[in-house]
Order: structure tokens, then C-alpha cells, then sequence
């Protein structure tokens, strides 16, 4: 909502004229503000004059000479405009006027005569849109012809304001100026100008009859008749409060439905009366039934939607859009207007089935006020009588089902026990009054509430109308301290994970949870792939956009493939996130997963050779993982899954249960996302890594000196080292504090198919120096087992 | 010449020899000349023997005297020698310490991340317990339970991404706010309820500036047997002073929200101006019926606040787009 200061005191004199403060009030009306500005005029110099001799110009036929008095002074003027004659009030910029801010007037010679300043059309004066002539200020103010010489701005509002407010969706009620002068009224506890028409005398019978066949989706309408209309401008006071409210002025018909609107609420449509039938229907559309609305669309009904129907066919589609063949046209000479109460509901359904959101329907949505009705459609035809030369005609109202205003008990407890504050009885009665309220009784309070306002239903409701009038800042606030358990043990091992990731150097993007199949694509997963069934986003934003990611790797590969685009080397990139897969229950499965990328090249410093990553960088950050959080039993298997690499990927596994995947991504798959060289990536299940393992036990380190040696085995090309580790570590038992894989050889002198592994034990004992007879037999056990596990031998002797 | 003589030469003579040693190596010569086993010191030692006994303990500390005072001229002098020599080797270590150091990489948690941390952070101090929920939520959950009529203009598509899952549709959609988890919440536990919930929320908004189809919320429940308006300034208020700093200025303004009544927005003064940082209020009895809670019993109070908006007032960062652009030189810079 958009009024001007200047339109609010129309209902209400406020005993401040400082818009800040104004501002505040609104805020604190729970009206916010989200922005105020001067309408400031941006010319000076500017005079009212009354055209005296209007005469042809020797040498131009598209300019004329005037004489204009401008109060003590006639000058000599030469205009271009035709939509005047003598006897005309304009607005004159006498030589030293400044428009605009910076254009001077002065004297000037147009062809041969010299014109003593300029006679101004509004655009030129900035205060409205019309350039097609000069301003005739008789026609829209009346006094102006008494001012002759006075300034042009005397006859606009001083120091006026336009104020944007947000209007909550539970406040139709504010969705007018009139509105808002309610409420600043009851904030200043000052008088509420109550519009004063002298339409209700115009009681004549209609020629038109109503019949309302469904009373829940409309309970009121109400048809006011005019007659005698002549299309035309309204006049630029009206224009003026329309454009300040950010509605674009047409004509004098359409800008009376708007500016009634805008000013009192209630949104009503006008009906070319010539091109209605006299018997209207109110009903639920025919199944397949059509009608043209008012933006040349033709639309199919369906059974939930109301209309407004003649005898013939739908004239509108109710509460949201007129109909076209129906529409007031610059012919039109008598007009229906239309100010019914209709039901929320039906409304949003038929608009949202539509796609067709009016101003009108925002508002019906809401829930107008069937009291308002007959008021509003008076109003307009009241603006049409004023400025489109209309007569009064006859009145319809059919009201078969007025609401029964509710009437709430509110226990006077209740205001301290949700706000913490004692109110009295005699001040909650005063700010609930204020704010147009029933009251009776003490206490409890027994209040009805307006028709206007639909959303006060509940005690708690009252208690926001009286706080809202109390005044929040009022409220003296409480450190109230819970009882809660604190940050639960995932939670905060969810961060520590995070914190290894950090420590590893990967930097945390949030990606979208979007993807679009073409991602799935790219990936080159097989048909069956799990990760093919993405759920789809029925109205994506995007097609790109368009189901919900069954992995993180499609927005990491993209951020990473981004980077490389931007010329940035060195990526290595995690995100925390949800996937969504299909479950069994009522929702999608969407457990958390943890996926990391790292491309680019890798720089150790000034000094130090760049290198890349690769499959050990991967599975190393799984070790890092794995002892950080300390993980029972980790370990690594190969696999062979889209888009890894199959020979260069491994899945990750917690006690053998398999928990996520990580190692080289398909050189294909990276080439297709713009990655070159050797990238690695991992997806991996938060669950099992942030689930509480209580605390870990200390052992304490052995003071005794080590026995450190190396053994090295030959085996087959195909034999994983993991085989010759795991013998060690079954064999070794205890006193096994270190194993470390330090070299592997493939070569000449090894033959074909055959490979060296060497590694480097250290045993230790925790009571005992350990002495080489002591370990003898252990060390030949260790030799034994993986000689057995790999089919290898060892290289050298013990 | 008797030993005496060669002792008072051999004094005389070594300080200057000791003194022209220019390195540790011409030190050792003249040590081993003037106290080596071939010295004269050496020599009269051995000789000793062969001296009368009634000279033998005057000699005997004549040779000492001269042997400790030349060891004592000769260490000093290699102590000399020892320290230029360590000198002159670290000086041929030098480097440019000004070229860059290798830095160990350092990765960063996402700014909207750690704004989630520490907003949590804060109402955990104060009591409060964390629980997280579905993204991926049902239309009860996400409005029914939470007081938003069945024709609430939210639940239209042009606000709520809805999901194509399940036999009913539009039953299933993508969060529009974390307050489905304070139903879930009460569902599951009795009062009293201090909460918090971060998460990732959506609308069906395209990203611009200032909105994103994602975007993260903490949102916030406290439920009691005598909860008030004023417990919920209270707390936010402190929130704001631990996020914001000790001056932060705070307002509390009336708003509307389908699930609190009276529901308001706080406001916080930043960088000149009012900003909205949070909705909140009293939680609406309505919600407390659909979840079982007896609102004669228990009053409560909710918020929930958007954490990307947070982070953004904090680091000067004027375009949402940024918080979702994953531009290393823009995540480097998170700390």
C-alpha cells in the first residue's frame, strides 16, 4: 500500500506531521514501513494565470500567441498547445522559473516574437503524465481561478509524503487508505473521519436483478446503476493520489474503481450495463463453460468456480477478472458496478487454476468485508457522478447471508499470561475500542469483532491487538534460561567432521540440492543405477533444476569444472549436504552425505615441484577420516562404480559394511565437465561417521626401545597389498606398533607378472626390552602367513 | 738451555702463536707444539723422575703452572675460533626469509555454515537442545500443522517446490521454512521444549540478489508452563548482543505468521539502518492442538531467522548469488 500523507488526512488529523515519526507509529502498528519519500516538487516559479487574448502567430501555424495575466502582470506568451482558450487557468513559468530541477526559463524568441516565459502541460511540471496539452487548471480546482498570481503549488498538497507499507496477509482490513487512518487514529487516540456520502438516499429499484444461487461462496452482492457517463481524464488531484499509489490512471471509469479501492479497500468491477442482460446470476460455473475475461483469454470453467452470469452466458469470472464482452468501453453510457462479498476459497482456487492473480482477487483471497459493500459500489458511482458526468440510478443489494460478527471471552489473565505484563480491564477496553472493537464486561472481556477483521478469531488474537496498541518496546524482556541437553553428540562430531575436512585443505560449498538429468547423464551411469531414479520437482525453477540430487558428485564436479574455467589451479572442494532417494515410507530417503573433488595442480610452495592428485590422495583422506573420528575397522576394497575409475576407486568401508566411495574419476567424465588430468572425488555417508562411539581409551606409549626391520615380498602383479597387510596385522598382535608399505617395485629383474612390496615394522613391547632370539619366531609367523595369504615369497632371508 | 729456560721461553713465545692461529686447524699445531705429547711440557714431565728430589716439586709446579695457563690461552682462543667458524657456516646459510613460506593448505567452513554454528552456539548456552529434520517434508508438517489455512496463498507453486513422490498429490514438498520441526518436535516430546533447528529451507524463487531457490534457517522454540512475550524479547535480545556485539540495538515490530499469535519481526540497527533479522512470536494455540500440547497448559514462544542473510549483514556481502557460487576466491576468503 502506497498512500500519501496528503490522502491519509483526508480520514484523520494526525498531531504530527513528521513522516518519520509517522513511519514509526506504522512499524509499531505492525504496518511496516518499508520506505518513505517526499514527494517533492521540483520546479519553482511557477504561477497560476489566467489566459486573456489567445491570437494566431504571423509566421508559425503551429504556435499561437497569448496574453496571460499572472496576477499584476500580463505577459506575452507563445504556446504550442491547442486544449485551451481565452478565459483558460494554467500554469505559467515566468522568465526566472526553473523546471525540473535545472531548466531555466527565460525570455526567448519563437519566430520572430519574443515569449515571456512558458504555460506548462504536467509532465513538464513533473506532476503527472499528460504532455498532450498544457495543464487547464479550472477544470480540476475549482479555486484555482481565484488565485491568479498566487504559486502553482498552492494548489497541491504541502510537504506531502507517500509512504510504502507492507499489509500482512491477515490484514485486508489495511489494504486502504482508510485502513491505515484507522489505525494511525487509534494509535494517536484521535477522531476517524467516517466517509460522509449522500448516496443513501438514492435507494431507487434497479433494473437489474440478483440472484445468488451459492450464499457460501457469495453471500453479498451489491450492483449500483449510473447512467449518463462520459468517458474522459479524471481530474489530476485523483490522478495524482493514483500514480503516488503506483496505479497507472486510464480513464474516468476505470480510475474510479481503482481509486475507491485503493481508498477504501473494496475492490468492485463495472459492468457495461447496454451490453448486460437484466437478470443476474450468481452460480457455479457449467462444466466446459467458456468465457472471455477482460485480457482477451478465453477460459474453460469448471464446476468449482464461481461466475457472474446474465441469462446468456458468464459476464466474470467472480472476484477475479470481468468479463470482455461485457467491458466498459469509451461508449459505455450506463454502467453496473459490482461490489460483492466473495468467499476466499473459491477464489484461490479458480485464480491459482488460472494462473490469473488480480488485484481484486489478492484482496478477495484475504477476505474483504461484507459490510463494505454497498459502501463501495456507492463510492464509485459517487467519483463517476463528481468526474464522469454520471446520474445515480437504481440499486441492487442482495444480502442473504450477512455474518454473524464473532464475539470472543477474553479472561484478563490471559493478556499477562502470553505477554508477561499486567494490563487493567479499563485500559485493554480502551485500546480494543480504539481499534473498532465491542467490549462489555470487565472480565473477562467480551468482545466482538468487526466483519473487516477476519483473522481475530482466538483469546490470543485480542492479546495481539491489544500489544500491538500497548506498544511491543512497552514489554519489558526476560533472559529465560532452558533446560535443553545441549548440542547432541552427531551434532557435534558433524562439526569436528567438517573441521578434518578444513584441516585436509578442502574449502565447504553449499551447492543447490537441484540437479537435471543431463548431470546424471555426464556422470555415465548405468540404466540401473540407483542414482538414476531421482525424485522429480514437480515446478522446477529451472530444467536444469529439475529433480532432486541422488549425489553430491554432480554439483562438486560442476564447482570444480567452474573453477578450472575461471583459471583458478589448486581445487579441492567438500559439501555436507542431503541427497533424495526413493524410500519406503511417507517421505523420500535423504540422508546426509559427505562429497569432496580435487583437481588442478598442487603447489607445495616457491620451491617445490607441482604435482596433481590422484587415487592415494583419496584414499588418504579416507584414512584421515577415519582415524579423526575414530572409526572402528576402516577400510578400503576395490570397486568398480560410475563415474570412477574402475581401476583407480575404491569403496570405503566401517567393519565392512560398505559406507561410500572414493579414488579417480573417469578421465571421460572429467573431460566432459571441462576437467583435464587426474581428479579425484568421494562420496561418502555422514551416519555412520558422526554416530556416537563414546569416548576412545588412552594406551600408553611404551618406554622400551623398538625393534624396527624391513621385509620385502615378491608376488603376483595382481595381489593386493592390502592382502600382505592384513597377514601382518593378524600375526603381529600387539606388539605391532607401526606398518608401513615404503617401497613397491615392478621390474626386469623380477620378471613378468611379478612385483615387489616392502615394508617397515616396528615391534615393541610395553614391560620389555624385546630382544632378537625373543622375536625370532614372530618374525618367521609374519613371513609364513603372508607367503601363505599372497602365495609370494620373501625377498632375502630373515 | 734448562728446562726452567724453555718454560719461561715456551711462555713467553705461545701467547703471540696462539693468537696468530687463524683457524681451528693452526691452533691444533701450536697446541700440539706447546702442550702435545712432543712439547716441552710433555717432555719435562716425563723427566721429572730423573730430577732431584728436592727440586722435583718445585719443577713439577713450574711446568704445571705454565701447562694450565697455555690449555687456558689455547681453549679460550678455540672458543674464539669455534664461534667465528659457526658464524661464518650459518652465514653461508642465509636465504631470503622474505621469499613465501610453504604454508600447510587451509581450507574453510562455509560463512553461512559457521553462521548456523554460532547462532546455535548461542541459544545452547542458554539451555536450548538442537534437532535437525527432512528437507524433504510433508504438506502437513510443512502448513496444515502449523495454522496455515488449506487456500494459504504459500502453498501455491508459485512459493512451494512440490516434489512427485507418493500416490497424494502435492502431499510432498521442499520445506519452505525449519518450523515443520517444531511440530515434529512436540509430536515426539513433552514439555518443557527449548530448541533450536538449522537447516536448509526452499522457495520457489529464482536466484537474484537477494533471494535463492536454498536457503538456510535457525529456527527456534522454547515451550513452558509460563512462557511470555517478554521471556521471547528477552532471549532474542541477548541472541542479538552475542551475534551483533554488546551495543546492538534492537526493535520488535507487529507481523503476521500463520503459527504465532502475536507474532512480530525484530529488527536490529546495522550499518545505519533498521534490518530485519528475525520473525518470532507467541506460539499460536492452534499449533499447540495440532500437536497434542493443551494450551491452557503451556505457552511458548518461536523464531526462525535466515542464516544466509545473516552472513551476508556480517561480511559485507550486498548479493545473495555469492553465497552459492562455489568460486574458490570467494570461499578462500571465508575464515
Amino acid at each position: 500500500m502506497k498512500p500519501t500523507l496528503d490522502w491519509l488526512g483526508d480520514f484523520v488529523d494526525l498531531p504530527t506531521s513528521d513522516p518519520e515519526e509517522i513511519a514509526a507509529a506504522l512499524d509499531s502498528l505492525g504496518l511496516k514501513v518499508e520506505s518513505w519519500e517526499p514527494i517533492q516538487q521540483r520546479f519553482s516559479g511557477v504561477v497560476i494565470g489566467r489566459v486573456l487574448e489567445v491570437s494566431p502567430h504571423p509566421d508559425a501555424d503551429k504556435v499561437r500567441l497569448t496574453r496571460v495575466d499572472v496576477g499584476g502582470e500580463v505577459l506575452d506568451i507563445v504556446c504550442g498547445a491547442w486544449n485551451f482558450s481565452e478565459g483558460a487557468v494554467v500554469p505559467v513559468a515566468v522568465p526566472g522559473a526553473v523546471l525540473q530541477g535545472d531548466l531555466a526559463i527565460g525570455e526567448r524568441a519563437i519566430r520572430g516574437v519574443t515569449s515571456y516565459g512558458m504555460i506548462c502541460s504536467e509532465q513538464e511540471l513533473e506532476v503527472g503524465e499528460d504532455a498532450t496539452g498544457i495543464m487547464v487548471l479550472d477544470d480540476d480546482y475549482p479555486d484555482a481561478a481565484n488565485r491568479i498570481g498566487q504559486p502553482f503549488e498552492s494548489l497541491l498538497p504541502v510537504g506531502d509524503v507517500v509512504f510504502d507499507i507492507e499489509i500482512t496477509s491477515n490484514r485486508p482490513d489495511a489494504m486502504s487508505v482508510y485502513g491505515i487512518a484507522r489505525e494511525l487514529a487509534a494509535y494517536y487516540d484521535v477522531p476517524l473521519r467516517q466517509p460522509d456520502f449522500p448516496l443513501d438516499v438514492y435507494n431507487d429499484e434497479a433494473t437489474t436483478t440478483v440472484t445468488i444461487l451459492d450464499e457460501v461462496a457469495c453471500p453479498r452482492f451489491v450492483g449500483r446503476e449510473v447512467h449518463g457517463i462520459t468517458v474522459g481524464a479524471s481530474p489530476h488531484r485523483m490522478r495524482a493520489r493514483l500514480i503516488a499509489a503506483g496505479v497507472r490512471p486510464i480513464n474516468n471509469v476505470v480510475d474510479a474503481s481503482n481509486y475507491a479501492m485503493i481508498e477504501f479497500g473494496h475492490p468492485t468491477h463495472a459492468f457495461d450495463r447496454d451490453r448486460l442482460g437484466d437478470t443476474i446470476v450468481v452460480r457455479r460455473a457449467d462444466e466446459s463453460e467458456e468465457v472471455i475475461t477482460l485480457d482477451g483469454v478465453t477460459r474453460t470453467l469448471q464446476t468449482t468456480d464461481i461466475v457472474v452470469a446474465d441469462a446468456e452466458r458468464p459476464v466474470a469470472l467472480a472476484g477475479i477478472m470481468g468479463g470482455a464482452d461485457t467491458e466498459v468501453s469509451d461508449d459505455t453510457d450506463s454502467a453496473l458496478i459490482e461490489a460483492a462479498y466473495w468467499e476466499p476459497p473459491s477464489v484461490l482456487l479458480t485464480s491459482k487454476r488460472f494462473d490469473l492473480r488480480s488485484e481484486a482477487s489478492a484482496r478477495f483471497e484475504r477476505g474483504m468485508d461484507p459490510e463494505a459493500c454497498r459502501h463501495a459500489a456507492d463510492r464509485v458511482a459517487e467519483l463517476l457522478v463528481a468526474h464522469a458526468g454520471a446520474t445515480i440510478g437504481g440499486v441492487v443489494d442482495s444480502y442473504p447471508a450477512p455474518p454473524t460478527p464473532a464475539v470472543i471471552e477474553l479472561p484478563m489473565s490471559e493478556i499477562e499470561r502470553l505477554l508477561g505484563v499486567t494490563v487493567e480491564s479499563t485500559q485493554a477496553t480502551d485500546l480494543l475500542t480504539r481499534l473498532g472493537f465491542g467490549v462489555e464486561g470487565s472480565d473477562p472481556l467480551t468482545v466482538t469483532v468487526p466483519t473487516r477483521r477476519p483473522d481475530v478469531g482466538r483469546p490470543a488474537d485480542l492479546v495481539e491487538e491489544i500489544a500491538r496498541l500497548y506498544g511491543f518496546e512497552n514489554i519489558p524482556g526476560r533472559l529465560r534460561m532452558g533446560n535443553g541437553q545441549g548440542l547432541p553428540v552427531a551434532e557435534r562430531r558433524l562439526r569436528k567432521l567438517r573441521s578434518v575436512m578444513v584441516g585436509a585443505g578442502y574449502h565447504e560449498a553449499l551447492n543447490f540440492s537441484f540437479i537435471g538429468t543431463a548431470d546424471l547423464d555426464r556422470l555415465g551411469l548405468p540404466d540401473g543405477d540407483a542414482a538414476r531414479n531421482g525424485i522429480r520437482v514437480l515446478n522446477p525453477l529451472r530444467q536444469e533444476e529439475g529433480v532432486m540430487r541422488t549425489t553430491m558428485l554432480p554439483g562438486l564436479l560442476r564447482a570444480a569444472s567452474l573453477n578450472v574455467s575461471r583459471r583458478v589451479e589448486d581445487i579441492q572442494i567438500f559439501e555436507i549436504g542431503k541427497v533424495f532417494l526413493p524410500g519406503s515410507g511417507k517421505l523420500p530417503d535423504q540422508p546426509d552425505r559427505l562429497g569432496f573433488v580435487a583437481a588442478g595442480v598442487r603447489t607445495a610452495g616457491w620451491d617445490r615441484r607441482k604435482s596433481g592428485y590422484d587415487v592415494y590422495d583419496a584414499t588418504g583422506l579416507w584414512e584421515t577420516i577415519a582415524a579423526a573420528m575414530d572409526l572402528p575397522e576402516p577400510a578400503v576394497q576395490p570397486v568398480q562404480r560410475a563415474p570412477f575409475h574402475p581401476g583407480r576407486a575404491a569403496a570405503v568401508t566401517i567393519g565392512g559394511d560398505i559406507v561410500g566411495t572414493v579414488g579417480e574419476v573417469d578421465p571421460a567424465v572429467a573431460s566432459a565437465m571441462g576437467l583435464d588430468g587426474r581428479v579425484i572425488a568421494g562420496e561418502i555417508d555422514v551416519a555412520p561417521l558422526v554416530i556416537d562411539r563414546g569416548p576412545w581409551v588412552f594406551s600408553v606409549p611404551s618406554q622400551y626401545p623398538p625393534q624396527i626391520f624391513d621385509l620385502a615380498f615378491e608376488v603376483d602383479e595382481g595381489v593386493p597389498a592390502a592382502k600382505i597387510l592384513d597377514a601382518i596385522n593378524d600375526t603381529a598382535g600387539d606388539m605391532l606398533e607401526r606398518l608401513e608399505v615404503f617401497d613397491v617395485y615392478a621390474g626386469e629383474s623380477l620378471g613378468e607378472g611379478r612385483k615387489s612390496i616392502a615394508v617397515n615394522l616396528t615391534l615393541r613391547a610395553p614391560d620389555r626390552t624385546l630382544s632378537d632370539e625373543e622375536t625370532a619366531p614372530l618374525r618367521r609367523s609374519i613371513v609364513a602367513a603372508v607367503e601363505s595369504a599372497t602365495g609370494g615369497e620373501l625377498r632375502g632371508s630373515l | 738451555m734448562s728446562i726452567q729456560q724453555a718454560l719461561d721461553a715456551l711462555r713467553t713465545d705461545t701467547p703471540s702463536r696462539v693468537a696468530a692461529a687463524a683457524d681451528l686447524e693452526q691452533l691444533a699445531a701450536v697446541e700440539a707444539e706447546t702442550v702435545g705429547k712432543r712439547s716441552i711440557i710433555a717432555e719435562g714431565r716425563r723427566s721429572l723422575g730423573a730430577v732431584p728430589e728436592t727440586d722435583r716439586k718445585d719443577l713439577g709446579r713450574a711446568i704445571n703452572e705454565v701447562a694450565v695457563e697455555l690449555e687456558s690461552l689455547i681453549a679460550t682462543r678455540r672458543a674464539e675460533l669455534e664461534r667465528s667458524a659457526h658464524a661464518a657456516a650459518l652465514a653461508s646459510d642465509a636465504v631470503d626469509v622474505t621469499l613465501p613460506g610453504r604454508a600447510p593448505k587451509r581450507g574453510t567452513i562455509h560463512i553461512i555454515q559457521q553462521a548456523l554454528d554460532e547462532v546455535v552456539d548461542i541459544f545452547v548456552a542458554m539451555g536450548y537442545t538442537v534437532a535437525t529434520g527432512p528437507e524433504a517434508e510433508t504438506e502437513y508438517y510443512n502448513f496444515t500443522a502449523l495454522n496455515f489455512p488449506p487456500a494459504h496463498p504459500t502453498r501455491l507453486e508459485s512459493d512451494t517446490l512440490y516434489l512427485d513422490y507418493g500416490d497424494v498429490p502435492e502431499e510432498i514438498l521442499l520445506r519452505t521454512h525449519t518450523s515443520p520441526m517444531q511440530a515434529r518436535y512436540m509430536e515426539q516430546h513433552d514439555p518443557p521444549v527449548y530448541l533450536v533447528v538449522p537447516g536448509r529451507t526452499y522457495r520457489s524463487d529464482p536466484l537474484d540478489p537477494t533471494h535463492s531457490p536454498v536457503f538456510h534457517q535457525v529456527e527456534g522454540l522454547a515451550v513452558d508452563t509460563d512462557i511470555t512475550f517478554g521471556d521471547l524479547k528477552g532471549v532474542l535480545e541477548h541472541f542479538a548482543r552475542e551475534f551483533l556485539g554488546p551495543e546492538a540495538k534492537v526493535k520488535f515490530i507487529p507481523h503476521f505468521f500463520p503459527f504465532t499469535e502475536p507474532s512480530a519481526e525484530m529488527h536490529v540497527w546495522h550499518n545505519g539502518d533498521w534490518m530485519e533479522l528475525l520473525g518470532c512470536g507467541m506460539v499460536n494455540p492452534a499449533v499447540f492442538e495440532a500437536v497434542g500440547y493443551d494450551p491452557d497448559e503451556v505457552t511458548g514462544f518461536a523464531f526462525g531467522m535466515g542464516a544466509d542473510r545473516l552472513a551476508m549483514a556480517r561480511h559485507g556481502i550486498t548479493d545473495l548469488r555469492h553465497l552459492f557460487d562455489p568460486d574458490l576466491r570467494s570461499m578462500e576468503q571465508y575464515r
